[in-house]
């Protein structure tokens, strides 16, 4: 084990155009005129091994998102392709499915199912993700009653305590207070460091990404610069930060 | 098709968990709750009879339940249509940030509506008791029309709420056809009656809302037996029509979150 490759993505590219918003007056007159096309990423290809951590780093715009978001299954690539091996998936997103109005614990089994997890797994992790979540009575409350940090942290447990081979995380390594902040750095540590579990990060911090990351992928422009271990890139990507 | 069939097996109970959520969460805060289901629809039917049975002098026999019986037809109709133009871009948090086959937003909505529609019904043979309309076999023919009306609005709602992503003004568009045909399809008079020859054809057969409000009339009110043939042709249009709705979702739903 661990030479098992979780992900692999081959000449990945991602273009927005394909649908454009029009409205019908529009779509008249527009006819000839040329959509713009916009490449988010052009050609990037690379293989995760089974258990890895992979920190994804980049200038604002670079395409980290919208590769999360591929390899999540929300685009399609235009070109190229994502190969999971059968793994399950999900992005580690804040809140998906949740309906305010409805309290803490029925919004656990709307966004989980969302997540693609049955009725009775959710009711097997329901108390664990409650506990973890520690917002005391709320849970049987309104989630819109709830203060900002509480609804992140439920969003958050939901997401940390249901788990898939495969972890996508985009920036939310920071959510709710000190407590749950060291809390949740902490079961996101133990979460990837578990062998069979695959993790993308995609962080701007990298205190964050050294210390978590096996290995590291630096994108510019929608391209590859370089990928490799952390102690090698992330002196070189500061040093291009810092010349901008 | 066999992709639509896995999907819909693997997420009907989300489907069916979230239009309940959304059913709980529309009353959660009124003080009548769930009591504004049988309230809405009845108060509507009264406004109705009184303006066209009363200030209009309609003599349609029954005249309360024959309202109230296109009213429950037409509802779900509207719904779906107006409901799935814009279904993608009002669930954007949903669609930006995890996978689902579009199509499961349009079911789990569609569970609303039927249930609402059940409801209606409910009241509707409330109405038919009050007034003395007597009930025969007929009713169970209910049931293949409400599931051809169903296939033929959930094919309808898929090729609406595709369209509804890339076409902005689209929402203004079915706006400007619903009411067309909300008072051509005669929910609160006989098009029966009132209509004669090719026009009444046209009207009657060739506008679905009018079609299915009419049929439903037929097995409730009248005792007597749908025209099959019409029924059948819809069936057949409902089911083309899903066909398209799904390959042409299947084809896109992976742009719509570059889009909106």
């Amino acid at each position: 084990m661990g030479k098992n490759i979780a992900v692999s993505v081959k000449n990945l590219h991602i273009t927005y155009r394909g649908l454009k918003k029009t409205s019908i007056r529009a779509s008249w007159t527009k006819l000839k005129n040329k959509v713009e096309v916009f490449e988010a990423l052009k050609g990037v290809s690379f293989d995760i091994e089974e258990g890895k951590i992979l920190g994804i780093i980049g200038k604002n715009g670079s395409g980290k998102s919208t590769m999360l978001r591929a390899i999540a299954g929300i685009f399609s690539p235009d070109k190229g392709s994502i190969d999971l091996h059968g793994h399950s998936i999900s992005l580690l997103s804040i809140g998906v499915g949740f309906n305010k109005k409805l309290t803490g614990k029925e919004n656990i089994y709307l966004s989980g199912m969302l997540l693609g997890f049955s009725e009775e797994e959710i009711q097997k992790k329901e108390k664990e993700i409650i506990d973890f979540a520690d917002i005391g009575n709320f849970i049987n409350k309104p989630v819109k009653t709830y203060s900002s940090g509480m609804y992140s942290k439920l969003a958050f447990a939901i997401t940390a305590i249901l788990e898939t081979d495969i972890m996508l995380i985009d920036e939310v390594l920071s959510v709710g207070d000190a407590r749950f902040k060291e809390k949740s750095y902490n079961k996101m540590k133990s979460l990837i460091s578990d062998d069979k579990r695959t993790v993308l990060i995609v962080s701007h911090s990298l205190g964050t990404i050294k210390e978590l990351c096996d290995e590291v992928l630096w994108l510019n422009d929608g391209k590859i610069v370089e990928i490799g271990k952390p102690a090698d890139i992330i002196p070189k990507y500061e040093k291009f930060m810092n010349e901008l | 098709m066999k992709k639509f069939l896995s999907n819909i097996k693997k997420y009907y109970k989300y489907a069916i968990r979230s239009a309940k959520a959304e059913l709980k969460s529309e009353v959660a805060d009124s003080y009548l709750n769930w009591l504004w289901w049988i309230i809405e629809p009845f108060c509507f039917m009264l406004i109705y009879v009184f303006v066209f049975g009363y200030v209009f002098k309609n003599n349609t026999p029954h005249f309360a339940s024959f309202v109230f019986v296109g009213l429950t037809a037409w509802e779900f109709f509207n719904r779906m249509i107006s409901g799935s133009v814009k279904l993608i871009i009002n669930n954007r948090d949903l669609v930006t940030k995890v996978y689902i086959p579009k199509y499961i937003l349009l079911l789990s909505k569609s569970f609303t509506y039927l249930f609402k529609m059940g409801i209606s019904l409910l009241i509707t043979f409330g109405l038919m008791i009050f007034q003395g309309v007597t009930f025969s076999w007929h009713i169970i023919l209910l049931i293949p029309i409400i599931i051809i009306l169903y296939i033929l609005s959930f094919g309808i709602g898929m090729i609406l709420m595709n369209l509804g992503v890339t076409i902005n003004d689209l929402g203004n568009l079915t706006n400007i056809v619903l009411r067309m045909v909300f008072y051509l399809s005669g929910v609160f008079y006989n098009l029966n009656e009132r209509l004669t020859g090719n026009l009444r054809f046209l009207l009657l057969k060739l506008n679905p809302a009018a079609f299915f409000m009419n049929e439903l009339r037929n097995v409730l009110l009248n005792n007597s037996i749908p025209d099959f043939l019409w029924l059948g042709i819809w069936f057949i249009i409902g089911l083309l029509l899903c066909l398209i709705g799904i390959h042409m979702i299947h084809k896109n739903e992976n742009s719509y979150a570059k889009v909106i």
